[in-house]
């Protein structure tokens, strides 16, 4: 046999590319899948935006270090500098005049001045970080109390009268000195302008990287909701068609319903308008065939309208106790003319003292009725059903089983039974009439009662069908389900 | 004459009272405004703290000041500190130390220069607080300041082996501080 060809995904998809096509866009989304995944678009979007800020907060900071670092240390040196030459302007300044005020008041600028280096020479040591910077600032200490050493000697022979001197000594060692000072001040200066050049290489680092975070956490989000929208779209589209689809198998599944027992009864019709039904047997026998049909296209239609009743909750049914054994045995009798002509064995077993439970007699029996018929249907050759009604203890409710030894259900089926129209893809190939209805109106007929229904399976061997019915003492104690509330009266 | 001296020391003295009375921060100032309020009389001679002279005698001083004497035993030149003209403390010095009025001092200032006897004429300073850096930032300067004036920048010399605040101390100011 030949295999189709391998659809498998490319190596590059990543899995849970896979998973998402598969799983999410696939089967569509139900309401709580969309919330569900609009909250963590949501969520991812509140990560995307705490994770942009953080790290904006985080350039912010380097930033700021860097403007601490370099910018203020920069102007520091820019005053360190401005400093170290009021000191020596001021000396020389004192050196211009032969007035001793004025001579005393540039020497007390010179001073104030050469305090205001050694504060910022101090500074700038007790902040070195590396080896360079503390060796460079201890050369820079040396050298300028040297200067200043030099300095005030060239003062105090300004002031004590003696300005050759003063100027011979300011030559020979205070220019020099002063030299050091200043090739120390410009090395300063160069660290202070890698470690800038440095800072603004990472900041400019950091804000491309911000940029491309900033660029990949956008992309991402608009990739979620973009995702998040098509999913939803897509499984409402999905929905729309499968709707849709039902409605139109529903039509065709009634007409089909609707014509045979019309063609039966428009044929027996025909024969007695024709005379072909002569003599009173057969006229018996086309009369019977008139009023099983008609009788069949009347609980056709009463199905349908059952359905339409409680898939709106508008069940206005009178409410009260009702024994276990009266409901299996009006649904019994109710099929009994079925059961009979397919002839079927019935094994009915409910436990005697079963406590009361609360409904519409009608409406519970239909239920039951639907799960028999079904078990006729799909019986598969093997004409046995047992119908079992039981107490679970726990849960304080009636158990009513109908079980048979039909085909069974396929597992890809079990989620969708109990959706209205729904039939099988090998019901519909096997030719089995239906609606599609009779599962939905059990299954909504026990919820309207606080009750529901299950079904356990094995394709081949067969189906258990249960529906559970609270006892009348539990559901009083519930206070009513709410889909009891609506529309029936205790 | 005497009696118009007294009549301005009295008049400055209440002047004095009722400026402190007015202001409350000078009110609770520290001792050394309390001393500033109050101008010694005393006249210290104040040097560099560098300089290793601790006392001189009285014709040393005379010395110094007249110009015979130039330079200090560490080598340094001496340079002399005056106080501006009209001050008290320069008309004390001038009584005491130079034993000249006004006129004669400058005549023998002038004479000295022309005979080359004196290598650097006295700097003449505008006030106390001058002389005191004066002193402060050479290390062969020598002046003179009201001993409330005096600071821990400069170095008080004993005169006689006596400070201002001896007994028998000679350099004391008769006439108020001209503010």
């Amino acid at each position: 046999m030949e295999k189709p060809p391998n659809r498998s995904a490319p190596p590059f998809v990543p899995a849970y590319l896979l998973l998402i096509k598969r799983w999410l866009l696939a089967r569509g989304l139900s309401r709580h899948a969309s919330i569900v995944l609009l909250l963590l678009v949501l969520l991812g979007e509140a990560g995307v935006a705490v994770f942009v800020m953080l790290d904006l907060s985080r350039s912010y900071a380097t930033v700021q270090g860097m403007y601490n670092g370099s910018v203020q240390g920069l102007v520091r040196f820019g005053d360190l500098q401005y400093e170290a030459q009021e000191t020596r302007r001021s000396t020389l300044y004192a050196l211009t005049t032969n007035d001793g005020n004025l001579m005393v008041e540039y020497a007390d600028q010179s001073r104030n001045a050469d305090r205001g280096v050694t504060r910022g020479i101090a500074q700038y040591r007790s902040q070195a970080r590396t080896a360079r910077e503390r060796q460079v600032g201890q050369r820079l200490a040396d050298d300028w109390d040297a200067y200043l050493k030099v300095r005030d000697e060239v003062l105090g022979l300004i002031l004590e009268g003696s300005p050759k001197e003063a100027v011979h000594l300011d030559l020979s060692l205070g220019v020099p000195e002063f030299d050091r000072v200043r090739q120390d001040l410009e090395e300063i200066k160069q660290t202070y302008d890698e470690q800038a050049s440095q800072q603004l290489a990472t900041v400019a680092e950091l804000s491309r990287r911000s940029m491309v975070r900033l660029g990949a956490a956008l992309g991402f989000g608009l990739l979620l909701g973009t995702v998040a929208i098509w999913a939803i779209q897509k499984g409402r589209l999905r929905s729309a068609v499968e709707l849709a689809k039902l409605q139109m198998d529903f039509v065709a599944s009634v007409s089909h319903e609707l014509r045979t027992p019309l063609t039966a009864i428009l044929t027996a019709g025909e024969n007695v308008r024709d005379g072909l039904a002569s003599g009173h047997d057969r006229l018996f026998e086309q009369g019977s065939v008139i009023t099983d049909q008609a009788a069949q296209l009347m609980e056709l239609v009463d199905q349908v309208l059952s359905f339409s009743a409680t898939s709106q909750v508008q069940i206005a049914q009178t409410l009260r106790d009702l024994r276990v054994d009266e409901v299996v045995d009006h649904a019994l009798r109710a099929t009994k003319w079925m059961l009979e002509a397919a002839d079927f064995t019935v094994e009915p077993q409910v436990e005697p003292d079963l406590p009361p439970i609360v409904g519409d007699l009608s409406v519970l029996s239909q239920c039951l009725q639907n799960l028999i018929v079904n078990a006729v249907k799909y019986s598969n050759g093997n004409r046995w059903i047992g119908i079992s009604a039981r107490l679970n203890q726990q849960d304080r409710e009636v158990l009513i089983s109908v079980r048979d030894r039909g085909m069974g259900i396929q597992a890809a089926d079990l989620s969708r039974i109990f959706e209205p129209f729904y039939r099988s893809p090998e019901v519909v190939a096997a030719q089995i009439r239906g609606t599609g209805l009779g599962l939905s109106i059990a299954k909504r007929g026990a919820e309207v009662f606080g009750g529901g229904l299950s079904v356990s399976t094995q394709v081949g061997v067969g189906s258990t069908f249960t529906l559970r019915l609270p006892v009348a003492k539990e559901i009083r104690r519930r206070s009513l389900a709410p889909s009891a509330r609506t529309g029936a009266q205790l | 004459m005497a009696v118009s001296t007294r009549v301005s020391k009295v008049v400055i003295a209440i002047a004095l009272v009722l400026a402190r009375m007015r202001d409350p921060v000078a009110q609770a100032a520290s001792p050394s405004a309390e001393a500033r309020s109050k101008p010694s009389q005393f006249l210290a001679i104040v040097v560099n703290r560098s300089n290793p002279v601790n006392n001189l005698s009285f014709s040393e001083l005379r010395k110094i000041f007249l110009g015979e004497r130039n330079h200090w035993p560490n080598g340094h030149r001496i340079a002399i500190a005056m106080l501006d003209y009209g001050q008290p403390e320069r008309r004390t010095v001038l009584r005491l130390v130079y034993r000249m009025d006004e006129n004669a001092y400058q005549d023998h200032l002038l004479r000295g220069m022309f005979l080359g006897d004196v290598f650097v004429a006295p700097r003449t300073l505008a006030s106390p607080v001058i002389a005191r850096k004066f002193v402060f930032n050479a290390p062969g300067a020598i002046g003179y300041l009201r001993a409330s004036d005096v600071d821990d920048s400069v170095k008080v010399v004993r005169i006689d082996g006596l400070l201002p605040d001896n007994k028998d101390y000679r350099l004391q100011i008769d006439e108020p501080r001209v503010e």
